[in-house]
């Protein structure tokens, strides 16, 4: 029988009652070909360190619990190959985020930025079941399709350097899942949730960076949901001036 | 590549948590890694939006006082520090407006009623290409002009 | 310390069927507070897995009808299922499905905007409603984002119930542990509903997630409450090599092929059971036959996996149906298994995907505990009997997460809060509990050991075919483990998110399940949908068309049976 593959899984380690700060703790352990990242971690919580925390659930890049930072890019550690790095690999806490312990940030600050943009139907009139579902063409679907794939796993905001600098800013997730019901042709709220994106924080602090699009793992292209909503938002104001408009309310 | 400078504010919750955290981290790599270079490059610009802005405003100033004004703005000019600043701001806002350009498709909707947008690099080139023309018209012109 | 909340009903679980159950209370009285408590993020529940479709006789289908789907489902479930429960569900499904629409589910549509249906196994008429192959996803995401818009809805993210409350013989809240900073809250209410899905994880291979460890059954099981048809466990036919992630039915309802190692659809060429139906029969009788396949001879060995594999060939589709119907098993395949579906056939076995069985209710989610309530995967209601028909279940988290939420607040309504002392001090001695837990010290077991001796066990006695001497085997094994998990030592005494006292927690939710399962197969002596029993072959209608019933007992479970609710349908043979 072959000797196992050996790695190193350097891994950011912090318990807030007894750490100052963050420290990092190495760990060799064998490893199999097609390893996940995610695998190695579950190999040493349940065979070397029992005391490591770290979340996951679904194993199948769905779910959006298990995103870090892998050799300091923001991976899903379920997706991420370990043959892809060397002897050894970094993982670290997601970029941008306050750490609660070990490789568990804090998304409190996400949550509330989804409550923000109204993620859901907004209509002058609510539907009836009795009059049975609405009819929207398969174009019409995909107008916004790509913008609702989001799994929530903040890999963006893990890239983005806006959201180092600027705490109000809503962040690329947020604003694609806005922009998305914007698109939806059942949605009526549009003004309502372009008022949110002109504020302070909104879809206009975004300065072109890109770098969340390279890192969604889902193809959502944020930044190009981002972009979209900043023209329709300029176009949404200058016929504001010109035109009265009814809310959805 | 890891431990880059703490942060203090980023993705912080308006209520505090109920245990304390250690302070978030800025995206490793930043700011040397590629999409960040054009982000900071980007954002420096306002550099050269201010002062181009107050030389815009001296400019004018200038003609609203007379054509003595106008012709000594036009001697400072010859200064070679103006001449490097004038290239230099050239070069950064010829790399700003191309990538303004290359960003363009990114913000229009997928399709316009019926149409399908365009290819995106036939929008980037169409838009590129117009601009070295104006631009090269323009500079014939003034060469000629001066 | 014991920091206490408030509520008029608090549910448990934050998946299709709790999100559902939380949105119908509130609709149902918008002065009620709801807590909705579960041990992850909404967005992680494993719903969001769920890739094909949710069943629903579409709103002026021609060729289709609510007689048609319910008769489908009574046979899928071998005639075990209540038909009353089946008359309900499949006359609120289009309601709710339509609901969704209008809450913004992106569902894939027809030419003509209206939404579009595709096959599923057994049943006899396209009705399967999808959204691409990410159903579960656009589902979960569509209630969780729906949900935000009621702020009656206070959400406890990362706690983890640990215990049931009871006061006056009536279920009045939990006791859940802020997983973040490791403290016991005491969440009151006046009715108490568990939807925290199934419990997959019982078993090494798997297509569930690893929240999947069967909390509820399990509160609700040492609580007194019987848990129903326990032995019956969904081997879904398509799971990836090594890590059971599922390929969906609809890989199949779009016109997949299953091939042996010979290239043949032996569906088609050999006598499984599901006639013409083919690669579209019921799932049971397919996980069967790709097991017989593989015993006679005909399995696919890989380099480097155990066990053997038949072939899912989707080539003929070709890559522009591949690409706008099943996106997510060409991502799947290439990821996880290294085959590119466009030009490879996938290897796939039968992989532990549902639990039929769960806590024992009533049609409106009502348990023998006055007070809790029960819905989804997590319930036995029964809906899918000994085996449940694909795309039937995302269906039935919404009708009945709708049912048992509108139910609980007329509970709630009518109950008393009962003795907040008494309700606090159980919940002080749980947190007592918990804290001799954290990295205690006894012998030599470890989680993962004992974890991994459950799987082995649990596979060898409840796998696609059972022998009544390896099942009595797994009880009693099961019954050691037990024994073994007391001895387990532990090394996390943290207070701040702890996840080995987590994981700890759900070991002892997965023996639970896993003893009733063991006791219901064992007591099972005949085949029925799901319990392929090799020592009794047959159905044994006349004395076996009954739910079986597992009691939790200081001494270890015991064993009783429920009358199957009967109806339009008498039980005939099971033939496609």
């Amino acid at each position: 029988m072959a000797d196992k593959q050996k790695k190193t899984i350097v891994v950011t380690r912090f318990d807030p009652d007894k750490d100052e700060a963050p420290r990092q703790q190495r760990y060799e352990i064998p490893v199999e070909p097609d390893w996940k990242v995610l695998d190695a971690l579950n190999y040493i919580k349940d065979h070397v360190d029992g005391t490591l925390s770290h979340r996951w659930s679904c194993r199948m890049a769905v779910c959006g619990s298990c995103g870090m930072n892998v050799d300091g890019t923001p991976k899903l550690t379920c997706k991420d190959a370990l043959a892809d790095y060397g002897d050894s690999v970094e993982v670290t806490p997601l970029a941008n985020f306050p750490v609660v312990r070990d490789l568990v940030v804090d998304i409190e600050g996400f949550m509330e930025r989804l409550q923000k943009v109204k993620p859901f139907i907004l209509r002058a009139k609510e539907l009836a079941v009795e009059d049975g579902p609405t009819r929207q063409s398969p174009v019409e679907l995909d107008d916004f399709r790509q913008f609702s794939m989001c799994i929530n796993c903040m890999l963006c905001y893990a890239a983005c350097p806006v959201t180092t600098n600027e705490p109000d800013f809503l962040g690329p997730a947020a604003i694609a899942l806005g922009h998305r019901y914007n698109l939806d042709t059942r949605d009526q709220g549009q003004a309502e949730r372009n008022q949110v994106f002109r504020e302070d924080g909104g879809v206009f602090a975004c300065s072109y960076a890109g770098e969340c699009s390279e890192v969604c793992p889902k193809h959502v292209d944020p930044s190009g949901a981002i972009q979209q909503a900043k023209m329709a938002n300029v176009i949404d104001w200058v016929t504001g001036l010109v035109l009265r408009r009814g809310d959805a309310g | 590549m890891s431990h880059a400078r703490p942060v203090i504010d980023a993705m912080k919750p308006t209520k505090p948590g109920a245990t304390r955290t250690a302070p978030p981290r800025a995206p490793d790599g930043f700011p040397s890694r590629g999409n960040y270079r054009g982000y900071l490059a980007f954002g420096f610009g306002g550099f050269f939006l201010f002062t181009l802005s107050l030389l815009v405003l001296r400019s004018v100033w200038a003609i609203g006082t007379g054509e003595a004004a106008w012709n000594r703005l036009q001697a400072g000019f010859q200064n070679p520090l103006y001449v490097i600043y004038h290239a230099i701001a050239f070069l950064w806002l010829s790399w700003f407006i191309l990538r303004l350009f290359r960003l363009f498709p990114a913000t229009q909707p997928k399709r316009f009623g019926p149409f399908q947008r365009p290819p995106d690099a036939v929008m980037v080139a169409g838009l590129s290409g117009a601009f070295v023309v104006v631009t090269l018209a323009l500079a014939t012109i003034l060469w000629g002009a001066v | 310390m014991v920091d206490v909340v408030r509520h008029d009903v608090v549910i448990v679980g934050g998946g299709c069927a709790g999100l559902r159950a939380a949105i119908a209370a509130v609709e149902a009285d918008p002065t009620l507070s709801v807590a909705l408590v579960s041990k992850v993020y909404p967005m992680r529940s494993h719903t969001v897995s769920a890739e094909g479709g949710a069943a629903a006789v579409p709103p002026g289908a021609k060729d289709d009808s609510l007689e048609k789907h319910a008769f489908d489902t009574v046979k899928g479930s071998d005639f075990l299922a209540d038909q009353d429960v089946i008359q309900y569900f499949v006359e609120e499904a289009p309601k709710e499905l339509t609901r969704l629409e209008h809450w913004g589910c992106p569902w894939s549509r027809n030419a003509d905007g209206s939404v579009a249906t595709r096959p599923f196994g057994g049943m006899q008429t396209p009705r399967t409603w999808y959204a691409t192959d990410k159903v579960g996803f656009h589902m979960l995401h569509t209630l969780f984002q729906h949900s935000l818009r009621f702020d009656r809805i206070v959400r406890y993210d990362e706690h983890f119930v640990s215990k049931l409350l009871i006061d006056g013989g009536q279920c009045r809240g939990v006791a859940a542990l802020d997983v973040r900073t490791g403290q016991v809250r005491a969440v009151l209410g006046r009715a108490v509903i568990l939807s925290t899905g199934g419990a997959g994880r019982v078993w090494p291979f798997t297509t569930n997630g690893s929240i999947k460890t069967g909390d509820g059954m399990a509160l609700a099981y040492r609580e007194g409450v019987p848990l129903e048809d326990m032995e019956f466990v969904q081997y879904h036919p398509t799971g990836l090599p090594g890590t059971g992630i599922l390929i969906t039915e609809a890989a199949r309802g779009e016109g997949g092929y299953l091939l042996n190692s010979e290239g043949e659809r032996f569906l088609t060429t050999r006598d499984y059971g599901v006639g013409t139906k083919a690669e579209l029969g019921p799932r049971d009788m397919i996980s069967r036959a790709v097991i017989q396949e593989i015993e006679a001879g005909r399995g696919i060995t890989l380099p480097g996996k155990i066990g053997q594999y038949v072939h899912l060939d989707l080539r003929h589709l070709g890559k522009a149906k591949l690409e706008s119907r099943l996106p997510f098993v060409l991502e799947l395949s290439r990821t996880y298994a290294g085959v590119d579906p466009v030009t490879q056939p996938i290897p796939i076995r039968p992989v532990l995907h549902y639990t039929m069985g769960g806590v024992a209710t009533n049609i409106d989610g009502a348990t023998a505990l006055p007070g809790l309530y029960a819905a989804g995967e997590t319930a036995c209601v029964s809906l899918n009997g000994a085996n449940r028909l694909g795309s039937n279940s995302l269906t039935e988290c919404l009708v009945f997460g709708a049912r048992s939420g509108q139910h609980a607040v007329r509970f709630a309504k009518g109950s008393s809060a009962g003795s907040e002392s008494a309700l606090l001090e159980q919940a002080k001695g749980e947190g007592a509990r918990l804290d001799g837990i954290r990295g205690r010290k006894r012998g030599g077991e470890t989680l993962a050991g004992v974890r991994q001796g459950m799987n082995e066990a649990m596979e060898a006695g409840t796998g696609v075919y059972r022998v009544q001497a390896s099942m009595q085997q797994t009880v009693s094994d099961v019954a050691a483990l037990k024994q073994r998990f007391e001895q387990v030592s532990l090394s996390d005494a943290s207070q701040v998110f702890n996840t080995e006292l987590t994981a700890a927690l759900e070991l002892r939710n997965l023996l639970d399940v896993a003893e009733a399962v063991a006791l219901a197969a064992v007591s099972r002596k005949e085949s029925r949908g799901a319990h392929a029993c090799r020592d009794f072959p047959k159905r044994n209608d006349p004395e076996y068309l009954h739910h079986s019933l597992v009691h939790f007992g200081e001494t270890g479970p015991r064993f009783s049976t429920k009358p199957v609710t009967l109806g339009t349908w008498v039980p005939e043979e099971r033939k496609y």
